[in-house]
């Protein structure tokens, strides 16, 4: 048990800083489309050059083959840089954090060599492609058929819930390649180009009046059996791994970056009225305790983020407690937006976008993907539960 | 940077846990063997320096026995001694603190109110550690305390009508500290009670029968034990954050104390109730010891001013370094 950072630790921490301070974008990230998709990948491609992206990937990917807890320190020094965006929100989110680490545990040398570089240098975004309407929390239930024909696979079907599917270049896409055999033995992961003919992206507006969510059809889609990643009807488990980084490490940055958010509303509720018209928000007791309460909670929830990386240091996947800290941040952050409805007044009327200083009611909208997305709580308890626990599963 | 402990401190909390692992249905608070056996292990000068008679670890390895005790929801006033010795060592009233030291004397712990004091783990006690502002180590003559019947029966409570003469006593960065020492150490016994009940709750939900599958299978019970484990692991994570933040006097030491101990003292009375409601009928029975972690949360969760001074004191802090 120690807190010490190493000199190197220390060194890169005040590189990162000096960075920040000279090249972090100044103006707004536009909400959504083809603009939001060129300032993501601009801030990737800064980020690259200026060998800040895939910090603790391996060198020969791009990276610069750093620990868990550079990339931690890393977080920690953009959160405090105030940035105009969340790092949650960009569309490179699944590249960077499961798409890309999936590759690296289970891809080809090719697979990794062709797609780990463009990934980083922030020439190519990637979406999701698991959830269908018929297998969201029973996932291996899913139905998108994929047909060998030849070289290729043949995929008709449809996928859900596909963040910047409208603005990516490649998907990580699950499909039935075996439908004679047990749910999840039948499945296989591949890499789906999105501008292959027979794709059709149609857009959802979410809650939070966001639209980069859509679903997806497929009619007739060729996809080369090069792009299956692991083997063909081994997609399960490779799934698992890329559930078990966005479940383990993906949301690192925003559970760093909720700790500047809970300061930013105490600061709110010192200078805003409170519930009795007269004295400033936190002089309430019970906005006090929910704030402390923030407080007390994004320290621990930082506390197990330093907890899981030294649990991983010895394991290539995140382990089932990375479904631990996931469960807390999740519900955590949804507190946190809840209070800050709460103690901001009148503005609590006004909507918000989801990005950038000050704005609370956009977040508060987006939060409650925060419980849903990448296994809802019920999903994630019933992992704590069953892999952590050891509970038996239902029959 | 890493937060689990150490092979040596995975053998520490180990040799803990072998002494305390019955301790949670025996009758009486301590045996004379168990505090012999604590006082061999040197738990009481643990965190103090070689060349103050004690062991030479610090406060990580004091929070790994306090965990210990709570998980075990062992009583007894260890946690109280432990804190005495380091008071009256910084006080530098040698003599009483090698007394703790060697285990020779305990002291109780001290609540101040209205009415005067609160003594818990009084019986043997010659010595009551009172953490107000000026924390000090009090002479206690028991005997002429009035006996109160405690919400715990294994946690002797006693009335007196003031604390009695201090006979060592801190001020300004020594009271600090040892204010922050005694919060970790809370929390750790708070963190440590919720492990122990995830753990009772996790292995009844296991063993269970009804509708011909283990009660765990089913996604209530389940679900519960899930949110116990993650109230517990969030405790003990941060309390151990917490440690070490105070043991190397970082500047947001405080912060972090003030933080185990809202989030520690929360989760051993959560999860206390919430065992309970796991174990059905056995679990209202005072045969099984599910209430046993539930009034002793209630004790421990609520010294010092429990989880709401906790969050207040929290929410007075500069944020975090």
């Amino acid at each position: 048990m120690n807190l010490d950072y190493s000199d190197v630790d220390l060194e890169f921490r005040d590189e990162a800083r000096t960075w920040l301070a000279e090249n972090l974008p100044t103006d707004a990230r536009p909400p959504d489309g083809q603009p939001m998709r060129e300032f993501d990948l601009a801030w990737q491609q800064t980020l690259f050059a200026g060998g800040w992206a895939g910090i603790n990937w391996p060198k020969e990917f791009g990276g610069r083959g750093l620990t868990d807890i550079e990339q931690m320190i890393w977080y920690t020094e953009f959160a405090r840089s105030e940035p105009p965006f969340t790092l949650n929100n960009s569309c490179t989110f699944v590249g960077n954090n499961h798409g890309g680490p999936t590759l690296m545990t289970c891809g080809t040398d090719e697979q990794k060599a062709f797609h780990l570089p463009k990934i980083l240098g922030g020439e190519v975004v990637w979406c999701q492609g698991f959830s269908e309407p018929g297998a969201g929390s029973d996932l291996a239930s899913l139905s998108c058929k994929a047909v060998v024909d030849g070289d290729e696979l043949v995929v008709t079907g449809q996928k859900i819930w596909t963040s910047y599917a409208e603005v990516a270049d490649f998907q990580e896409l699950l499909v039935r390649t075996d439908p004679s055999a047990p749910k999840h033995k039948g499945i296989s992961w591949v890499i789906c180009e999105m501008t292959t003919p027979g794709i059709d992206v149609r857009p959802i507006q979410t809650m939070a009046h966001t639209t980069d969510f859509a679903e997806v059809f497929y009619d007739e889609v060729r996809i080369p059996l090069s792009n299956v990643v692991g083997d063909l009807n081994d997609g399960w488990r490779v799934a698992m791994s890329t559930l078990s980084f966005e479940r383990g490490t993906a949301f690192m940055a925003d559970q760093i970056e909720l700790v500047a958010v809970v300061e930013e509303l105490i600061e709110e509720a010192r200078v805003r009225t409170g519930p009795d018209g007269k004295r400033p928000a936190i002089a309430d007791d019970e906005i006090a305790r929910r704030l402390a309460t923030a407080r007390a909670e994004v320290a621990a929830l930082g506390a197990m983020t330093i907890a899981g990386i030294s649990r991983n240091r010895t394991t290539e996947m995140p382990g089932p407690e990375g479904s631990m800290i996931r469960l807390f941040h999740g519900e955590l952050h949804q507190r946190i937006y809840q209070l800050a409805l709460d103690i901001i007044g009148s503005d609590a009327y006004v909507l918000t976008g989801i990005d950038g200083d000050g704005v609370w009611t956009g977040p508060y909208l987006q939060s409650f993907a925060y419980t849903i997305g990448g296994g809802t709580s019920d999903i994630q308890r019933n992992i704590v539960g069953e892999r952590v626990l050891g509970l038996p599963r239902n029959k | 940077m890493d937060l689990l402990p150490t092979d040596e401190q995975s053998e520490i909390a180990a040799s803990v846990a072998s002494i305390v692992a019955d301790r949670q249905s025996a009758d009486e608070a301590v045996t004379d063997a168990l505090w012999s056996a604590a006082s061999e292990q040197g738990w009481f000068g643990l965190g103090l320096a070689e060349s103050a008679g004690g062991v030479g670890y610090g406060l990580a390895e004091e929070t790994l026995v306090a965990f210990e005790l709570g998980r075990a929801c062992a009583p007894g006033p260890f946690v109280a001694t432990m804190l005495a010795a380091h008071i009256a060592a910084a006080a530098g009233e040698t003599e009483l603190a090698s007394t703790f030291i060697s285990g020779a004397e305990r002291a109780a712990w001290v609540e101040l109110d209205g009415q005067g004091g609160l003594i818990f783990d009084g019986v043997e006690a010659r010595f009551g550690v009172v953490m107000g502002r000026a924390p000090s180590v009090n002479t206690l003559d028991i005997g002429s305390a009035t006996a109160a019947p405690s919400l715990d029966q294994l946690v002797p409570l006693h009335r007196v009508d003031d604390a009695g003469p201090a006979v060592a006593r801190l001020s300004g960065a020594d009271a600090e500290a040892i204010l922050l020492r005694a919060e970790v150490l809370i929390a750790a016994l708070c963190s440590g009670l919720a492990a122990g009940t995830t753990a009772q709750s996790v292995e009844y939900a296991k063993d269970r029968l009804q509708f011909n599958q283990p009660i765990g299978s089913f996604q209530g019970p389940k679900h519960r034990c899930a949110d116990m484990a993650v109230r517990a692991e969030a405790a003990i994570t941060q309390t151990r954050y917490a440690a070490v933040a105070v043991q190397t006097s970082r500047p947001d030491a405080a912060f972090h104390a003030h933080a185990a101990r809202a989030v520690a003292s929360g989760a051993a009375i959560t999860n206390a109730q919430v065992n309970v409601q796991n174990h059905g009928g056995i679990g209202f029975t005072w045969e099984h010891t599910a209430h046993r972690y539930v009034t002793r949360s209630r004790i421990v969760g609520t010294w010092m001013g429990g989880r709401f001074d906790a969050l207040a004191s929290l929410l007075s802090q500069p944020p975090a370094a």
